[in-house]
């Protein structure tokens, strides 16, 4: 009895996983036989390069695309380690440096701007009405950490605004990527959180309140995109960077980053 | 480990009749049992509570649940079998030889076991990686395991193999020697005394020690994150992708935690729940 249980489970889970792709169609693997391109980009480009993904494996008609997304620092990193990657999109020049000494780039481009700001959750516990205001005592503060472009510049923001001490000592975590810190707000774990505009997306719009950081301390993020070397489909990954660099630009002006340029 | 342990009946009470007032006794004495029962349950209970039923299939297909549940099958059987040839010929030399230094040998061979696994994934990232002592020599032949479906079976392997180890060495000691001596006093080879006499008098420690093993290859995460990635459709395992859905669904990650107990939960039972019992 328990035998014939064991098999009919294994039988199952192994049915179950062998039919995973036509399962969800949310939930899709590159299929064999096309060129399936390997794009590491920022976390806060999630949105973004999702569409143009999409738009650009439309147009190619033989290519998939595979977005992995997460911290910039965290995904030089695995480059450098040997993650098979064929283009590479960060939220910073820092680590698009990285990975331009080694393993190297080619074909680097800005692609967006990005500016910071604050937010909150829905009811905004602990009144945060300022920049200035999160070095209030007992503001639980949540930045990405230090390494990811948003901690960096969240960072550079409380330093402009002169009130490093106070507010770094408000940290209560330090988020793994941009979209952490997003997530510990709208949790409601955090009372406050950088990050980019670009964050407060049609989805996290309801569950927040935007602080706006004024300009004269805010930080401007600049996003280069490259292939890097190594990649296996050089011409295609060439062709996903203009792709983006050309029509791929409404699609990131319409999730309001600001243009390269 | 012991798989299969008889309880101890009852002591007689002082009137005489055997167990009375000790069955009495265990059933007032069972609440000690609710704290732990408590904060195990807890969490379990607020999962399924917290999860978003209504939405739970396109939250399952968001969150890549089923390439992930794939995914995590080819890891686990993948790192199982990597254990099982590493852990048996070790786990008989631990049970059965002596040896200088053997103690050494097995604290060595278990040290997975104490090693955060994260600290598994950097020690193999630094073998294995691009810049890694054998990393760059396999790179020239063309051969690469970091952030690919083996690797994360490797990793895998790597913290679950110990456990193998210790089960199998358990089991091998629980055995009666005299049945081989008989076997090979009759003229059997030492290859077909382990194959036909010994091996089937292993195969309950053997089949707990997989199921072990395969339970601590499915929960596997800091190893496989660091040193294969997460990479959806060839590394991101069932832990994986719930720690990727936190970041943008958690409603999801309730679900796809679910998912992952209601298997675990189901193997542990169709093999039969004399693992755990005492």
């Amino acid at each position: 009895m328990r035998k014939r249980a064991l098999a009919v489970l294994a039988c199952s889970l192994a049915v179950l996983g062998a039919c995973s792709k036509g399962l969800s169609p949310g939930d899709s693997t590159p299929s064999v036989g096309k060129a399936t391109l390997t794009v590491l980009a920022a976390a806060s480009l999630t949105d973004a390069f999702t569409t143009i993904g999409k738009q650009f494996e439309a147009q190619d008609g033989g290519a998939t695309v595979r977005f992995s997304f997460g911290p910039s620092d965290g995904l030089a990193g695995q480059i450098q380690s040997g993650a098979p990657t064929d283009v590479f999109a960060s939220a910073s020049s820092k680590w698009m440096d990285a990975v331009q000494q080694d393993p190297g780039v080619s074909d680097r481009a800005d692609i967006a701007k990005n500016r910071l700001t604050i937010i909150t959750p829905k009811d905004n516990p602990a009144g945060i009405a300022s920049v200035q205001d999160l070095a209030n005592d007992g503001v639980k503060l949540v930045l990405a950490a230090e390494g990811v472009p948003a901690g960096d510049y969240g960072r550079e923001v409380l330093d402009n605004a002169g009130i490093s001490d106070k507010a770094l000592a408000n940290v209560v975590s330090n988020a793994i990527d941009v979209k952490g810190v997003v997530q510990a707000v709208t949790s409601g774990d955090a009372d406050a959180g950088i990050v980019y505009v670009t964050d407060v997306t049609p989805d996290v719009a309801p569950q927040v309140q935007t602080v706006d950081i004024p300009d004269d301390v805010n930080v401007i993020a600049t996003y280069p995109i490259g292939v890097v070397d190594g990649s296996e489909q050089s011409d295609l990954a060439k062709q996903f960077v203009q792709y983006v660099e050309g029509p791929g630009q409404s699609v990131l002006k319409a999730d309001g980053f600001l243009p390269a340029a | 480990m012991a798989v299969i342990a008889d309880s101890v009946g009852p002591a007689p009470g002082p009137e005489g009749a055997p167990g009375a007032r000790s069955s009495a006794r265990s059933l007032r004495s069972a609440w000690f049992v609710l704290p732990a029962l408590v904060f195990v349950l807890v969490p379990v209970v607020a999962l399924a509570v917290q999860a978003p039923w209504s939405r739970a299939l396109s939250a399952l297909g968001d969150a890549g649940a089923w390439t992930a549940l794939r995914v995590s099958l080819q890891v686990t059987l993948g790192a199982v079998a990597i254990s099982l040839v590493v852990a048996m010929p070790a786990a008989w030399a631990l049970a059965r030889t002596d040896f200088p230094g053997r103690r050494l040998v097995r604290a060595l061979i278990v040290l997975p076991i104490v090693l955060p696994p994260v600290v598994a994934g950097v020690a193999l990232l630094a073998t294995f990686g691009r810049l890694g002592l054998v990393g760059g020599l396999m790179q020239d032949i063309g051969v690469r395991l970091v952030f690919t479906t083996a690797g994360a079976a490797l990793a895998t392997a790597f913290v679950s193999a110990p456990f193998l180890v210790l089960a199998l060495e358990a089991g091998f000691r629980s055995l009666n020697p005299r049945f081989d001596d008989a076997a090979r006093s009759l003229g059997a080879s030492r290859w077909y005394v382990f194959r036909r006499v010994t091996l089937p008098q292993l195969r309950p420690a053997l089949v707990a020690g997989l199921v072990l093993t395969w339970a601590r290859a499915l929960g596997e995460f800091g190893a496989t994150i660091t040193f294969a990635g997460n990479f959806r459709g060839t590394t991101q395992t069932l832990p994986l992708a719930v720690f990727q859905a936190l970041q943008t669904d958690p409603g999801g990650a309730y679900v796809v935690s679910l998912m992952m107990l209601v298997a675990s939960v189901a193997v542990l039972v169709a093999v039969g729940g004399r693992l755990l019992v005492r």
